[in-house]
C-alpha cells in the first residue's frame, strides 16, 4: 500500500493549490508529506473578482498545512501563458463547509 | 477497506468528482489511496464560466475529505459485486 | 437457520442499513441536500453508493426588495452515486408496509 499523496511527481514543478477557504496560490511544489502538508516556493495568489481581472499577490515561501487543502493541480505552463488573467473575472470559489 | 478497493479497479474509468466547495471536477481517475484522497488525469471544471480557477489544470489530486461525492460510469458498477462486498464487511470481514 | 438468523438480527445501527441492501432508502445530508436511491454499498463511515438516485437541494435567498424569504429547491438525478459518509446526517430505511 503506498503512503501518503503521491505527489513526487510534481517536485519542483509548478502547482496551483485550492485551499479550503477558497483561496488560490500557485506556487514551486518543494516538498509534502503523508499529510499533504506542502511546501511551495516563489508562491502567489490569484484572487478572482468579479470587479476586476485576477489580481496576483506575492506570498513567497509558503507551507500549506494538509488539512487546508482541497485540490492540487498540475499547473500545465502552456496552457497558462495563454490565459489572459488581467481580464478574466470570476467570483472567489467558496469555502468547502465540512 | 470496500471503497478503497472498489475505486483501485475503477482506475482508468471517466468520474465526475463533486467537492464540498461545489467544484465539480471530471477525469479519468489514476489513483486512490487508503484516505480516498483521489488523482484525476485530463481534468475539465464541469462549469468553466463560472469556474475558471482551474482552466490550466489537466492533472489535479483532490483530497478525500472534500469530496461530497463521485459520479460513477455505470459499466463500473457490479451491483451483485457490491452487495456480496458490503455482506462481508459489515460481518467485520 | 443460526446463519439466517444471524442475517436478520439488528443488534446495532449499521444493522438497519445493512438490511436496506438493495432497497430504495432515503438520506439527509449536510448543506441542506436530500438523497432517495438504492442502497448498494457501505462501510462503517456511512459511505455509501446509491443507484437511481434523485438530489433535491434546498436553497434561501433573500428577496432584495421585500426582504421575504425564498426558499428554491432544485432536483436532479444521477445514475449511480458514491456518496463520502462524512457528510451523512440520517439514513431512513424504505417504508415496510404489509
Amino acid at each position: 500500500m503506498s503512503d501518503g499523496p503521491g505527489l513526487e511527481s510534481l517536485v519542483d514543478q509548478t502547482i496551483s493549490v485550492i485551499t479550503n477557504d477558497g483561496r488560490n496560490i500557485v506556487g514551486i511544489l518543494k516538498g509534502f508529506d503523508q499529510a499533504t502538508n506542502i511546501i511551495l516556493d516563489e508562491s502567489h495568489e490569484r484572487v478572482y473578482s468579479t470587479k476586476e481581472g485576477v489580481q496576483q499577490l506575492v506570498l513567497g515561501l509558503y507551507i500549506i498545512r494538509g488539512d487546508n487543502i482541497s485540490v492540487v493541480g498540475e499547473l500545465d505552463e502552456d496552457l497558462d501563458s495563454n490565459l489572459d488573467l488581467k481580464n478574466l473575472r470570476a467570483h472567489p470559489l467558496k469555502p468547502v463547509i465540512h | 477497506m470496500l471503497f478503497f478497493s472498489y475505486f483501485k479497479d475503477l482506475v482508468g474509468r471517466e468520474v465526475t468528482v463533486e467537492l464540498k466547495n461545489d467544484l465539480a471536477i471530471r477525469g479519468t481517475l489514476h489513483s486512490v489511496d487508503q484516505y480516498l484522497n483521489i488523482k484525476l488525469e485530463n481534468t475539465r471544471v464541469v462549469d468553466q464560466d463560472k469556474y475558471p480557477h482551474m482552466l490550466s489544470v489537466r492533472n489535479c489530486f483532490i483530497r478525500g475529505s472534500v469530496v461530497r461525492y463521485v459520479q460513477l460510469p455505470p459499466e463500473g458498477v457490479d451491483v451483485e459485486l457490491l452487495h456480496d462486498a458490503t455482506r462481508r464487511e459489515a460481518r467485520g470481514g | 437457520m443460526a446463519a439466517a438468523e444471524e442475517e436478520s438480527a439488528v443488534k446495532e445501527p449499521l444493522d438497519l442499513i445493512r438490511l436496506s441492501l438493495d432497497e430504495r432508502i432515503y438520506v439527509k445530508l449536510r448543506s441542506d441536500r436530500e438523497l432517495r436511491g438504492k442502497l448498494h454499498a457501505y462501510d462503517q463511515h456511512l459511505n455509501m453508493i446509491l443507484g437511481d438516485v434523485e438530489e433535491i437541494v434546498t436553497t434561501v435567498e433573500i428577496d432584495d426588495e421585500t426582504y421575504e424569504e425564498i426558499v428554491r429547491t432544485t432536483r436532479r438525478t444521477v445514475p449511480f452515486l458514491f456518496v463520502r459518509g462524512d457528510g451523512v446526517i440520517l439514513v431512513s430505511p424504505p417504508l415496510r408496509t404489509a
